[in-house]
């Protein structure tokens, strides 16, 4: 249900503003509106002073600050109770705080570029690891030539032919002043290394800059002496860098340790004051006044004048402004709905809220959403398996996710899919059946017209509580909207009526006066619904027959079921049968998971929502404290 | 002859509302899709877009099994 509101008017000396503020801030109950000017009462907008204008900007720098050090520490924080009055923090505390976050954030950014640093050197070195193991033999040559020139090239395997013809090109351009050692790498290439005497070592880069043959480069930090000097320091590099990467990681756990709690505190009262210095624009004032609007639930007004009241006595007073004053499209609106239900918000969540006045749907949700999904999947093995899956994911969530609200929904869904297996008389489709279950209702598998009645007759049911609704809804804004949808509503039972007289369900006997009464409120629904009323009847008529895909994805269900079971007789071996059964199940399950679901939100949102909900509401928001985001799951 | 013509009346009972269905469910999944790389908030919106056309085929279903078991 939505619940009552009431709008409430708080006056008070201007000096005793910010105190104001903050008790109703510890009250958390008031949804702030900007009070409207009357030409009797001229009404100024208050301003943040050129201080506090300087404080928002300053506390949003620190806050970005905190949000950027926790980040980079990998905290996220756990929710919170909110700060109380008693725990307000000292000016003092945000000049700590603000120090505080850019040191840490600081820190933390230069640990992570550091550790990123490293990760990247390591994975450098780890790339010339083959190298090292192919050179470690050349090399040991390359030290038995003095004053020799080394040059480390690597070949293509497919190439191979061409070393004897660059040996060859050598001995042409230098004589026998060189030597060629050579090592096949694991990935086909080869690795060359090529020690020519210092005096002929330009004639040598001159060829194989002809060749376009590219020495290995050595990276820059590790260079001054070829790869043969590179090699040891970059092996030497490679055992340093997992202590000093341990290093970093350990002081980013100690900053986590050190100064994380006090972090979160400060995110904490950063957006509390944050919120307070926002709320300052939300308030009318005259020279010597403040005035604050805004709604509070009629349930807890009392504990909101009894509060002022009671600390500030005459100073401050509220008063109710009354209905007539305010439209309802501008109240802010709540659900409040007993725990079973809450859950079942989150699928009327997807909408956006209804407008205050109208009617909060989540408890007719609640009972035909597993109602539908119950009639559709309609079989006691896969409701225990529901079942199974519901308890395993309330056990593994955590109280107000999204993982625990599913399993909740889970729950009535497992009930209502047992019920109706236990009606059709269905255990893994028809293996109730062999084992001597009998349906308490009637067996979908063969009576398709009967389940085809039941499906429609409960989307009579279903779209006719809608229509209620709606009138209900319009009745006291809309008197002649709730007028006309009452004709509407009439019409299409007497459409339900005649039908039913015209295929003997009823009595012969009530056809006539069904169709009479049709004649009679035509005219009547076209003066009040206009010209689009017939083709709205006729919509109205389509919606309800679209209640049969709860039949027709019923038969589905189980007939696959049915199918799936005949696979263990159907395949030679018994045990490759029974295991196909089982996958042929397994799939069912899923779709039976899928399908009803989408068909069940379908049928709420398409064909019984479209009848009465009437959305544009504006939430909730009390001023109060600030507490973090719900974690996702 | 009677239960052949019985028999295929009630399979394109089904047959052209599924192709029907189909064509649109693509148009529809091409839509939403794009939609999706857009804005990932209109998922739920989008999955019951998509399901909104399979109301042919149940009605085609419907008016097979009214015809065999008529």
């Amino acid at each position: 249900m939505i619940i009552a509101m009431s709008k409430v008017r708080i006056l008070g000396r201007r000096d005793r503003l910010s105190d104001v503020l903050r008790t109703l801030q510890d009250l958390s109950l008031l949804h702030l509106a900007a009070p409207q000017a009357t030409p009797d009462a001229p009404l100024g907008r208050a301003v943040l002073g050129a201080s506090q204008e300087r404080e928002r900007r300053h506390l949003q720098q620190v806050l970005a600050d905190i949000d950027a050090g926790l980040d980079e520490l990998h905290l996220r924080p756990p929710p919170v109770a909110a700060l109380q009055s008693s725990a307000r923090a000292a000016p003092a505390d945000f000049v700590r705080w603000a120090r505080l976050a850019w040191r840490v954030r600081r820190e933390a950014e230069r640990l992570r570029l550091q550790i990123v640093a490293l990760d990247e050197e390591k994975a450098l070195i780890l790339k010339y690891q083959q190298f090292f193991s192919a050179f470690r033999a050349l090399l040991e040559a390359e030290t038995h030539w003095p004053n020799a020139t080394a040059y480390h090239v690597l070949v293509r395997g497919s190439d191979a032919g061409a070393i004897p013809k660059l040996r060859a090109s050598l001995a042409a351009a230098i004589g026998a002043d060189f030597e060629i050692y050579t090592q096949p790498l694991a990935s086909g290439e080869i690795a060359l290394l090529i020690v020519v005497a210092a005096p002929s070592a330009r004639r040598v880069e001159q060829l194989l800059a002809q060749a376009q043959v590219q020495e290995i480069p050595v990276p820059a930090q590790y260079g001054g002496g070829g790869l043969a000097q590179a090699i040891p320091r970059m092996l030497e590099r490679l055992g340093q860098i997992p202590s000093a990467r341990d290093q970093a990681v350990r002081r980013q756990q100690q900053l986590a340790r050190e100064h994380g709690a006090e972090l979160m505190r400060a995110r904490a009262a950063v957006h509390d004051r944050l919120r307070e210095l926002e709320a300052v624009p939300l308030t009318g004032v005259t020279p010597h006044a403040f005035v604050l609007e805004g709604w509070v639930p009629t349930r807890s007004r009392r504990t909101l004048e009894d509060r002022l009241a009671a600390q500030y006595g005459a100073a401050v007073a509220v008063e109710e402004i009354s209905m007539e004053e305010w439209a309802s499209e501008e109240a802010p609106v709540v659900l409040s709905n007993p725990r079973l239900l809450r859950p079942f918000e989150a699928l009327v969540g997807v909408f956006p809220l209804p407008s205050y006045g109208t009617i909060d749907p989540t408890p007719f949700v609640a009972v035909f959403f597993p109602a539908f999904f119950g009639l559709m999947v309609g079989d006691i093995g896969y409701g225990i398996v529901l079942a199974l899956i519901g308890l395993a994911l309330h056990h593994w969530s955590r109280p107000s996710t999204l993982l625990r609200t599913v399993s909740e929904i889970i729950g009535p869904c497992a009930l209502f899919t047992i019920i109706a297996g236990f009606l059709f008389g269905e255990f893994f489709g028809d293996a109730g059946s062999r084992l001597g279950l009998k349906p308490l209702a009637f067996d979908r598998h063969e009576a398709m017209i009967p389940f085809l009645l039941l499906a429609v007759s409960l989307g009579a049911v279903h779209i006719l509580l809608g229509m209620g609704l709606g009138i209900a809804s319009a009745i006291r804004r809309h008197p002649r909207e709730a007028l006309g949808r009452g004709v509407s509503t009439i019409m299409v039972v007497l459409v339900i009526l005649a039908l039913l007289a015209a295929v003997k369900v009823l009595p012969r006997s009530f056809f006539t006066p069904a169709v009479i009464g049709l004649l009679i409120a035509f005219p009547a629904l076209i003066v009040l619904e206009g010209i689009v009323a017939p083709i709205e009847l006729l919509s109205t008529l389509g919606n309800i027959l679209s209640y049969a895909r709860i039949m027709a994805l019923g038969i589905a269900s189980v007939m696959l079921a049915v199918v799936a079971n005949k696979m263990v007789g159907a395949i030679g071996s018994l045990a490759v049968g029974v295991v196909f059964a089982l996958l042929f199940h397994l799939v069912n399950f899923a779709i039976a998971l899928f399908s009803p679901t989408v068909h069940a939100l379908r049928l709420h949102y398409v064909e019984f929502f479209g009848k009465f909900y009437s959305p544009g509401g504006v939430r909730y928001q009390p001023f109060g404290h600030w507490t973090p985001a719900r974690p996702a799951a | 002859m009677e239960a052949v013509l019985i028999t295929l009346a009630a399979a394109l009972a089904v047959a052209v509302p599924a192709l029907a269905t189909a064509w649109a469910q693509s148009r529809i999944g091409t839509a939403a899709a794009a939609a999706l790389a857009e804005k990932p908030e209109l998922r739920t919106t989008a999955i019951l877009m998509i399901a909104i056309p399979e109301t042919m085929v149940i009605l085609g279903f419907v008016v097979a099994a009214a015809i065999l078991f008529r």
